[in-house]
């Protein structure tokens, strides 16, 4: 006998491809605002509290990197960030103004004197803890995919 | 974010409360270098009131670390929750620090 999960079936006809986006200065200070609006739109999704950790994390990990490598921290140039859930997956996509960069020229954080900076483990954070991340050719735009359930 | 202060067993231990993420690093940091100026020998942090860590916070823990070293300083942190001591795992930084399950046994084990 067929079940229709109208619940399930309200959600994913309104959720799905509901693209959302923010534009914002190149300021830290909008990150938080940023998240707090992504994992809002969680909330009918019952995720559990450590994908949201993980989603919250690698939203604004990936936005910094906007903000202060990508654009260099000039509040005349705007990040955008798109947001939408589509099957069940999150998807967060993060575009900076700036040149881009090749991530293969990123060290590996967790290897020899590496692991004593100050920096570089916000690209490796959202690698290990989201299910998909992407970036396009120039590098100045990522994608991340988080599974819901 | 705050850190309250308190000398324990001849020890300094903090606890830190709330985020330590890019916006509460510069505040954590300074109340740290403070310690650091005074060469304070044997410094616990205590996480159980800390819900959030992003790259960083792990940054400035390392920073920490690294200038308490510099003077034969030791650290341990305590009290992460699950989600918290993942991440230091995942960056391979459960090797470099000193982390113990709750205050109580960083104390007593502290030689």
């Amino acid at each position: 006998m067929l079940r229709l999960d109208l619940s399930a079936f309200l959600r994913n006809r309104e959720g799905r491809k509901k693209k959302v986006l923010i534009k914002i200065p190149s300021d830290i200070k909008f990150i938080r605002k940023v998240s707090s609006k992504i994992l809002k739109s969680l909330i009918p999704y019952n995720v559990d509290a450590d994908k949201v950790f993980d989603i919250k994390l690698c939203a604004e990990e990936a936005i910094r990197n906007a903000i202060v490598h990508g654009n260099r921290s000039d509040k005349k140039l705007v990040v955008k960030v798109t947001y939408w859930v589509e099957w069940d997956n999150m998807n967060i996509e993060i575009e900076d103004e700036g040149k881009g960069f090749d991530r293969r020229l990123i060290p590996d954080p967790t290897v020899g004197d590496n692991i004593m900076k100050g920096s570089g483990r916000g690209v490796y954070l959202i690698k290990k803890l989201m299910d998909g991340m992407k970036f396009n050719k120039a590098g100045n735009k990522i994608r991340l995919v988080k599974h819901l359930k | 974010m705050a850190v309250k202060i308190e000398s324990k067993s001849g020890l300094t231990v903090c606890h830190v409360d709330g985020e330590i993420d890019i916006n509460s690093s510069p505040g954590i940091k300074k109340t740290f270098d403070s310690l650091i100026s005074k060469k304070t020998p044997k410094i616990i942090i205590n996480l159980s009131k800390v819900t959030y860590v992003d790259s960083s916070g792990l940054a400035t823990l390392v920073e920490i670390l690294k200038n308490m070293r510099t003077y034969g300083g030791r650290l341990r942190l305590t009290n992460l929750s699950s989600k918290i001591k993942s991440l230091f795992e995942i960056t391979k930084l459960e090797k470099l620090f000193e982390i113990l399950a709750d205050e109580e046994e960083a104390i007593s084990t502290f030689v």
